[in-house]
Order: C-alpha cells, then structure tokens, then sequence
C-alpha cells in the first residue's frame, strides 16, 4: 500500500515537473516572438508611416515593401550583404574547418602556444582594432563605396580564431579512423575530405551558419567602413540610416520594420534547410563505445 | 608476401620516455608472428612503427629488403585491423571493404568481384548494404579484417583484434583467423596481451616488457623453456609456481629440495644441469600447475582455495612457510570422496615430477638452462 502510494507520487511528481518545464517554455518562446510578430505587423501597416499605440494595423498593404524595393538604395545594401555573406561563410568554413583539423589532428611545435595565444585575443572585444582596420582598409583604398572587398578581408581575416568548436567536434572522431584511412592508402588530405568531412556535416553546418550571420547582422564594423556611402553599406547600417533622426523616423518606420523583415528572410530559410543535418549519433558505430 | 626486418628499433617520445629499446627481429616471408607482453610493454607502439603510424626513432624497418622508415602508411603496402575496428560509420559493409580500392581508383566491376569475394569468405554478404552500426562486434570485426584483406598487401598487422569481444566470440574469431591465415597465407604481425592467442596463433612468440625482448620463439619453446622469471610467469595460466630453493648435487645426480622435501632432477632437465655442469646453490623454481599432482608424500601443505573450472580443480595450497601454490587438479580421475576433501584447510602433500622444472638464478631471473 505504502508503495503503491510512493510510486504514484513519483508518476504525479513528473508530471508535475513536466508541466512546470512545458509552461516555462511556452513563456519564453512568447516572450521570444512577440517582437518579432510586432515587426511584421508594423511592416504591413499602411495607415501610418511612424509608430501608432497599437499593435494590428488598420489597413494591410505591401506598400512599405514596394517603397523599400523601389525607393531606397536597400537592393544595393542587399546585395552587398548577400555578397560578403556567401564570401565568407564559403571561405571562413575552408579555414576553420582546416584549422580546427590541423589542430585536432596534427602535433606540431607551438601549437598548444598557438591555442593559447588565440584564446587570450579572443578575450579583447573586436571593435578595439577598430581604428586600425580602418587605416589599413583606407591604405588599400577599400573603404566608402569599396567597402565590400574591404569587409569580406576583415572578417575572413579572423576565421581561424573560431576553430574552438569544431576542434571540440573533431576531437571526438576516433584517430583511429585517420589511421585506418592511411593505413588503407589515403593521404592526409583524402583522409580529410572522404572521412572526416562526410563525419562532420552537422558541424560544417554550424560553421556555414555562424560565418554567415557574423557578417549578416554587423553593424559596427561595416557602419565605420561604409563610411556614410550607401554603395557601401550593409542591410544593417542602410536600415539605421533610415531611422537615424527623428524626421527620418517618422517617415520611414513602417518600411524599416519591412526592412527588418525581409534582412530576416534569408536566415529563416537557411536554419530551415539546415536543421535536418544537426543530427547527433552520426558516429555511432566507428568504434567501439 | 614479404620478409619484414626490425634492427635496432628504438622509439623515443618527445618527453623522453623510451617506449622500445634495441628492437631486433626477423620475420620470414608468411610467416605469423605475435606480439605478447602487459600494457605498456610496447608491443603496440612496435607494431604502429611498422605500419608507418609512428614515427621511427632510431633504427630500421625493412619490408621485403626496402627500408620503410621514411614511407607514408600508404606506400608501405599493409594492412591493419584495429582493436576498435575503425570502420566508416557513414559507409556501407560494402564501401568499407571497399575503400582502399576506391583509392587506388580500381574499375567499378573489379571492386564489386574483390569486395563480394572477401564478403564470401568472411560470411558477411547478407550484411553487404548495411551500416557498421548496425553490426554487432563480431561482424564488424569481420568487416575491418574484409577491408584489410581486400587489397592483398604485403604484411598483415592486426592490433589486439580480439580484445572488444566477449570471450565466447574471441575464441570463435581466434580459430577463424587461423583457418583465414592458411586463405590469405602472407606475414602477419599480430599484437595481443592474452597469452593464449599468442600460443595457439603465433608461429612465433615475442614476449615483451617495458620496452625490451624479454623472448622470441615458438609456442613450444616460450612454453617449455623460457628464458627467464618473466616469460615463466606471463605464459602458462594459472601462471607458474616459483620459489626459492636449494639445488644439490649428491653422487652426480642434481636434487632441489623445496619446503623440506628431496625431489631428483631427472630426464632431460636433469641431463640438461649435468651437461652445463651447473654449480649447487640457491635457485629459484619454476613449476607449472599443471605439473604438480597431489601426492602421498612430498611438500606438505593446506588448501587455502578450490576453484572448480569444470574439467580440472585449480587447487590453491599454502605451504608451511606462507608460499602460496596452485595445483591443477584433473577432475576425470578424481572420486567423488577424493574431490570432497579437497576444500579449504585440508592437508595434503603435492609433488612435481624431475623433468618439468625450470631454473633461474634469483640475481638475474634469468634460466639457467637457456643461453
């Protein structure tokens, strides 16, 4: 009798516990959405151009769209974001992915050194080389309207600092199945690319994500390079010159909550896409566990 | 097929510790060779120098007269198995064993007839379409020895293959590799820690410890002769008695004379001392188990433990001065009055015959009887 009662308890403390942790989550992700359900409201107003003291717009439109596509430099800001996205999500991926490798892989005089000089410069906030990125961009004459190359070289130039995780991720492959593949007739680079790699897709995944929304989203960086050209300019700094006075404000709310919509597009589609590959167990079965 | 030659291969880690020492050994074409020694012993660090995976110190390695010291893996012409098996998780059984033809971009129809070949023989064809994860130990073992085989290589090494597998199967798998080694019929080079893989595999024995050759030589010879306490001690289980004692000689005949009793050196051990003309004095003993019986008379002592294995009683006995004995007893001939009796605190008296003893001398460990 005593147990019975002691394993009901137990039953009802999990789902106790259960209904407690469900109930968290659907608060946060609430909490998480409701601006982002804002902005797309906003984004569909047609009544007003500036902000109003409610939420559901009186009349839907794609006016603030259209105005955005047809009437502001956003397809040039666009496309330069799109162009510094894919450069260096494509050559930040190589890097790090062959970093980390190199890392995991190989024993070399002044690696560890190597790790830990990183790690300590991975402490200093980007924007303290601000000015000297700067100066070194303006040298090479890759700021203002040039600012694209110019960005994609700074951030690519940093690439092999993000190493941390994927290093983590290669650590857990087996050696042994490096060793098997040499052994088997491979060279470094075969055991690389036709072991390693298809092992690691979530990972290459990751990597691809994170290199293309670092760019994506800055801000600081591409606002000092840009330099108040709008040739220049990413999605981000475009958007804020937008909204940058109080006047602008006014006139260009709505269409900056559509901007901010449509920056989010590309994103959503990608983490759509990507999401099967975060996959967990794709080792199962190397070795034995 | 190829004769692979070690001379003085030596390997030292970068923080100075010396895995292998003056490492010397001549393996003939076909032959199988085995590897033996406790953790750390450096068997496999040998083994991984010869696969080209570890870098060579000092010294050579030979394979078929060529000097591989400076040779990738790949250009080695070898195979490995691997304890862990190592096979692709993200391959098919299939794609596995057929990898290292893919490297060497064999025809599409080749690959197919080598792979389903191996798979034939393996008895793993029904399993050709699956992934490793889907195998249980003993298929995947298979499938890394299908991948090794595939290629046809020079020198087949195998790192303690059988170590991942339960018992039952690690007997099943030992007696398939020795029927697979008459198939493939090339030099192996086999790394184990149980002494019992090592004796039925090996057409050779290389018994290590802490870097050195303790002992290279047939299954017979490591077993009947070895050459000193250590390989005594690791061949053989349950592992040989040894004790001290006194060897004497009285009107030319040599005697031992173990916890108060006389036994006589006789047959060829006893022929063996004369032969040396071996000098009286202290000795250490060596006895197997399996050459001690309970006897009328002989050393007296108590049994501490009686372990019933089945067929035979591994019989722990203690002596009068706390040196701990075992003795295996065949149940066949054992009544069942007799067998009840053999529990613990019963007295009794165990000998050994003349001719199975081994001698050491107790500075060096090393015996006598061996040069």
């Amino acid at each position: 009798m005593n147990e019975n009662k002691k394993h009901m308890g137990l039953k009802a403390k999990e789902r106790l516990s259960n209904t407690v942790i469900y109930a968290i989550l659907i608060v946060m992700s609430i909490v998480w959405l409701i601006p982002f359900v804002f902005l797309v409201f906003e984004s569909f107003r047609v009544e007003s151009t500036y902000q109003v003291g409610y939420v559901i717009p009186k009349q839907f439109g794609f006016d603030n769209y259209i105005n955005l596509f047809t009437k502001t430099d956003f397809p040039i800001w666009f496309k330069n974001t799109l162009v510094i996205g894919l450069f260096v999500s494509v050559i930040q991926t190589v890097i790090v992915l062959c970093m980390s490798y190199t890392l995991s892989r190989l024993r070399f005089k002044g690696r560890k050194g190597l790790m830990n000089i990183m790690l300590v410069l991975g402490f200093f906030p980007g924007f303290l080389s601000l000015v000297i990125l700067y100066k070194v961009l303006s040298w090479l004459n890759l700021t203002s309207a040039n600012s694209v190359p110019g960005l994609i070289l700074v951030y690519v130039a940093s690439s092999g600092m993000g190493y941390y995780v994927s290093k983590g991720f290669f650590d857990t492959i087996s050696r042994s199945l490096d060793e098997a593949a040499r052994v088997d007739g491979a060279t470094r680079f075969q055991v690389f690319t036709k072991v390693i790699m298809p092992l690691s897709k979530p990972i290459v995944i990751y990597t691809i994500l994170t290199a293309f929304m670092g760019p994506w989203g800055d801000f600081m960086l591409a606002k000092y390079v840009s330099h108040a050209t709008s040739a220049g300019m990413n999605v981000a700094v475009g958007l804020q010159t937008m909204i940058s006075t109080p006047a602008s404000l006014a006139a260009n709310y709505t269409m900056f909550c559509a901007g901010g919509v449509v920056v989010a597009i590309p994103i959503t589609i990608l983490f759509m896409c990507l999401q099967k590959y975060y996959v967990e167990g794709v080792t199962g079965g190397a070795v034995k566990g | 097929m190829a004769r692979v030659k070690l001379t003085d291969v030596k390997k030292i880690y970068d923080n100075n510790v010396v895995a292998v020492h003056d490492f010397n050994l001549d393996i003939a074409d076909k032959e199988f060779i085995v590897f033996v020694g406790p953790s750390g012993c450096g068997k496999s660090t040998t083994l991984r120098m010869v696969a080209g995976l570890e870098e060579i110190s000092e010294g050579t390695v030979e394979i078929d007269g060529v000097v591989v010291n400076d040779l990738q893996p790949k250009d080695r012409d070898i195979s490995m198995v691997f304890q862990n098996y190592a096979l692709y998780p993200h391959l098919t059984v299939f794609e596995n064993i057929a990898f290292p033809l893919r490297l060497v971009k064999t025809p599409q129809d080749e690959v197919f007839q080598k792979v389903t070949e191996v798979a034939e023989i393996l008895g793993i064809t029904e399993y050709l379409n699956r992934k490793p994860r889907a195998l249980s130990g003993g298929q995947r073992q298979r499938v890394a020895i299908g991948r090794a085989m595939v290629r046809n290589p020079k020198v087949f090494l195998m790192d303690e293959p059988l170590s991942n597998l339960d018992a039952k199967l690690r007997n099943q798998m030992r007696a398939e590799i020795i029927l697979l080694r008459k198939r493939i019929d090339t030099t192996f080079i086999y790394v184990t820690h149980d002494q019992t893989e090592a004796m039925t595999l090996g057409d050779r024995i290389v018994i290590m410890k802490d870097g050195y050759i303790m002992q290279v030589g047939t299954p017979d010879e490591v077993f009947d002769s070895p050459a000193n306490l250590f390989v005594a001690e690791f061949i053989g289980a349950p592992k040989m008695n040894t004790f001290k004692t006194q060897l004497i000689k009285e009107n030319g005949e040599y005697y031992v004379t173990p916890f108060g009793a006389k036994i006589l050196v006789d047959g060829r051990k006893g022929e063996l001392l004369k032969a040396k003309n071996v000098q009286p004095g202290e000795v250490i003993l060596g006895v197997r188990p399996e050459h001690m019986v309970v006897a009328k008379d002989g050393i007296e002592a108590t049994v501490l433990v009686n372990e019933m294995m089945g067929s035979e009683i591994h019989l722990h006995v203690v002596t009068k001065d706390d040196t701990q004995l075992i003795v295996r007893v065949p149940t066949v001939d054992l009544s069942h009055e007799e067998r009840e009796k053999l529990t613990n605190g019963h007295e009794l008296h165990v000998s050994f015959k003349g001719n199975v003893m081994n001698f050491f001398d107790p500075e060096t460990e090393k015996n006598i009887l061996v040069d």
